[in-house]
C-alpha cells in the first residue's frame, strides 16, 4: 500500500455542521508511505475518528478513503485482517493492551502472529525504553506511561507500510517521549513506512513532512 | 495460541459446563441406550433370530354368540382368500379343506375283544405347508392305508396328563407310528374301511392331517355334491413380527391360532417405549446443547473487549473461535465417550440378563450406538462452531 486517500470524508455527527474548517475532513488528503505526518487537534474534533475509520473498525462517516484506488469500505473480513497484520499498524489511545497479561506477553501475543522480531530485539526494546523490569509484570500494574510504551513496543511488532499514534506520548515525559520518537524513526525508516501521530498540544519532536490542522 | 487461551478462558464458568457436561451425558446415554437396546432386543421379537420363528400363521374367522345363533358363515369366501393374499406381508395362503364325508376311527385289539371307536373328521393342506418329512405323506387307493398326522399337542397330553395320573405307560413316537387305526368313511352310500397310519406329529397344524390327494379323492368319492367350505387359512409371512398383521387381522375380525402375532404387538410396545425414552433423551440433550450456547454466549459476551482488541491487533476471527470452538469440541468427545463407554457397561448388564431369559439369544454389534452417537456429536459440534464463529463476526460488525 502507498497511500492513503481521504476524498470528502467527514464523520456523520459533523455533517450537520455548517462550515467545516479542517485539513482532512471534507476535503482531499493523501497520506503517503515514507512521509511522517502530524495531525493537531482540539479535543472533540474527531482526531480518534480518523484513526478507526481508516483501522477498519467504524465506518460511520461520509465520502470515501481509498487503500491506493481500492475503496475501503469494500473490503472484506480476510483483507482486513491480513492489513493489520502486514500493511499498517496502530498504537491506539487507550492502547487496547491485555491487562491479565503481562508487558511481555502482551507483545509476543501480537508477534506470535507476524513472527516479525526475534525475542532479543523485542527485549532490546524494552531496554531502550528502561522499562526491561517490567516485563514480566502484569500490564494491570504498570502506570499509563509504561503502558504506552509497552504498546509502542507491540506496535512495532510487525511489517508496515503506514503506522498511526494516536496520541503516543501524551502520559510520557520530555526524554522518554525523545527515545520513543527515536525509536520509531529507525524502524519506520528500515521499513520505509509512512508515519501518522496524532496530537492535542504535546507531539513527539520529529521532523514531519506535514503538520495537518484538524 | 497459549496466550489466546490464557487470555479466553478467563470468566470460563466450571459451573455450567459441569452443568452442560452432565446433562449432556445423561441425555445422549438415554440416547443411545435406548438405540442400543432396540436394535438389541428387536430380533427377538422379529424373524431375525431363529428361535421365535414362525413364519406361519393359522387364521380363522371369530366364531361370536350371535354369529352362531344367526347362523352367519365363519367360512372364507374366495374373495376374503383373495383379500388375504394380496397383504403385503402374506408370502403364500393355503386353505384347509375340511372332509365332507362321515369318519369314524376305532382302535382295537381283536385278541381281547375290546373295540374303541369314535366319530372323527380330517383336514388336508396343502404338502408344502406341512412341517413333517414327507416319506410316507402318500395316498395309494388299493393299499387302502391312509397316512394320518395328529398334532403333538395330543401326545402331550396323553402322555403328560392322562397317562401320568392314571400310572398308565406313556407312549413314544415310535410306538404310536405302530399302532393301526381302524377308519371307516360313510357317505354318497358307500361304506369303506381303511388302515389309518400315523405317520407324523406336527407342532404347526392344529387338525387331524390326511394328504390333500387323499381328502380330493374322498371328497370326490364319498361326497361328490357338496360344496367345500374353507373354515381355515395357512398364511406364511415374511415377517411374523410385523404389526401390519396383526392390524389387518384385528381390522377384519379374524383369529389367529398360538398367539403367534403376539410378537408383532410385543415389537409394536417395544417401539412405542423406545421411541418414547429416545424422544426424552434427546430432549434432554437439546436442553443440555441450549445450556452449553448460553454458557459460551455469556463467555464471549464477558470477553467481548478481549476479543475485540485481539481482533484489532490483527487476530482473525477464525482464530479467536478456535479455543471456544476447541473447548466445545473437548466437551462433546468426552461425553461421546464416555455415555458409550456407560452404554458399554449398561449393556453388557442387560445382555447377561438377555442371554439368561432367550439362551439362544445373539448379541449384535454396538455399531448402532456409535454411528448415532458419532453423527449426534458431530451435528452438536457443528452448530456449537457455526454459531461461536458467529458470535465473534458480530463482533467484528458491531464497531
Amino acid at each position: 500500500m502507498n497511500s492513503i486517500n481521504l476524498q470528502q470524508t467527514l464523520p456523520n455527527v459533523f455533517a450537520e455542521r455548517d462550515s467545516i474548517v479542517s485539513d482532512v475532513w471534507h476535503t482531499n488528503l493523501a497520506f503517503e508511505k515514507g512521509k511522517t505526518y502530524l495531525v493537531e487537534a482540539d479535543s472533540g474534533t474527531g482526531k480518534s475518528s480518523l484513526c478507526s475509520y481508516i483501522y477498519g473498525y467504524r465506518n460511520d462517516y461520509q465520502g470515501s478513503i481509498y487503500f491506493d484506488k481500492e475503496d475501503i469500505k469494500s473490503l472484506s473480513i480476510t483483507q482486513w485482517v491480513e492489513l493489520r497484520k502486514s500493511s499498517m499498524s496502530m498504537l491506539f489511545q487507550e492502547l487496547r493492551l491485555f491487562t491479565e497479561l503481562t508487558a511481555l506477553e502482551n507483545v509476543e501475543l501480537k508477534n506470535n502472529l507476524t513472527n516479525y522480531k526475534s525475542k532479543k530485539e523485542i527485549l532490546d526494546f524494552f531496554e531502550t525504553l528502561g522499562i526491561d523490569e517490567k516485563i514480566n509484570v502484569p500490564v494491570a500494574k504498570l502506570s499509563f506511561g509504561q503502558q504506552q510504551r509497552v504498546a509502542l513496543i507491540r506496535s512495532l511488532c510487525q511489517p508496515f507500510d503506514f503506522i498511526f499514534l494516536d496520541e503516543p506520548i501524551s502520559h510520557l515525559d520530555e526524554t522518554n517521549g525523545a527515545i520513543m520518537g527515536e525509536m520509531l524513526i529507525k524502524e519506520t525508516r528500515h521499513q520505509g513506512a509512512g508515519v501518522v501521530i496524532t496530537s492535542i498540544g504535546k507531539h513527539i519532536e520529529l521532523v514531519y513532512d506535514k503538520i495537518l490542522k484538524l | 495460541m497459549k496466550l489466546i487461551w490464557k487470555l479466553l478462558r478467563q470468566h470460563i464458568s466450571l459451573g455450567q459446563l459441569t452443568g452442560f457436561f452432565f446433562a449432556n451425558l445423561f441425555g445422549m446415554m438415554i440416547v443411545l441406550l435406548s438405540v442400543q437396546f432396540y436394535r438389541d432386543v428387536l430380533p427377538i421379537f422379529t424373524s431375525g433370530d431363529s428361535f421365535m420363528k414362525k413364519d406361519f400363521s393359522i387364521v380363522t374367522k371369530k366364531v361370536s354368540t350371535l354369529g352362531s345363533l344367526v347362523g352367519s358363515s365363519s367360512s372364507f369366501s374366495e374373495s376374503d382368500i383373495t383379500e388375504v393374499k394380496g397383504q403385503s406381508f402374506a408370502k403364500k395362503v393355503g386353505v384347509f379343506q375340511p372332509s365332507q364325508f362321515s369318519v369314524s376311527a376305532g382302535l382295537g385289539m381283536q385278541d381281547a375283544g375290546l373295540h374303541l371307536s369314535t366319530d372323527m373328521f380330517f383336514e388336508s393342506v396343502p404338502n408344502e405347508y406341512v412341517d413333517v418329512s414327507l416319506d410316507k405323506w402318500h395316498f395309494d387307493e388299493h393299499s387302502h392305508t391312509i397316512p394320518i398326522i395328529i398334532p403333538r399337542n395330543y401326545l402331550n397330553l396323553y402322555n403328560f396328563g392322562f397317562a401320568q395320573s392314571r400310572s398308565l405307560p406313556k407312549l413314544s413316537e415310535g410306538v404310536m407310528g405302530m399302532i393301526k387305526l381302524d377308519i371307516t368313511i360313510r357317505g354318497n352310500g358307500k361304506i369303506e374301511k381303511y388302515n389309518g397310519n400315523i405317520v407324523g406329529f406336527s407342532n404347526r397344524l392344529n387338525t387331524i392331517l390326511v394328504p390333500e390327494e387323499f381328502m380330493v379323492w374322498a371328497n370326490h368319492t364319498f361326497a361328490p355334491n357338496a360344496d367345500s367350505k374353507v373354515s381355515r387359512l395357512i398364511v406364511e409371512v415374511n415377517n411374523p413380527g410385523d404389526e401390519s398383521i396383526a392390524q389387518f387381522f384385528h381390522k377384519k375380525g379374524y383369529e389367529t391360532e398360538d398367539n403367534k402375532l403376539d410378537a408383532g404387538k410385543t415389537a409394536y410396545f417395544l417401539k412405542l417405549i423406545v421411541g418414547l425414552v429416545l424422544l426424552v433423551g434427546l430432549l434432554i440433550s437439546i436442553l443440555s446443547f441450549y445450556i452449553l450456547m448460553l454458557s459460551i454466549y455469556l463467555l464471549l459476551q464477558k470477553n467481548t473487549t478481549k476479543l475485540e482488541n485481539l481482533l484489532l491487533i490483527g487476530y482473525s476471527p477464525g482464530k479467536v473461535s478456535l479455543p471456544y470452538q476447541l473447548l466445545t469440541l473437548g466437551l462433546n468427545g468426552l461425553v461421546l465417550v464416555l455415555s458409550i463407554l456407560l452404554v458399554y457397561l449398561l449393556r453388557s448388564y442387560y445382555l447377561d440378563v438377555l442371554s439368561m431369559l432367550w439362551p439362544n439369544f445373539e448379541s449384535g454389534s454396538m455399531l448402532p450406538a456409535l454411528v448415532i452417537g458419532v453423527v449426534l456429536s458431530v451435528c452438536v459440534s457443528l452448530i456449537n462452531f457455526i454459531a461461536i464463529r458467529r458470535k465473534v463476526n458480530g463482533v467484528w460488525m458491531h464497531k
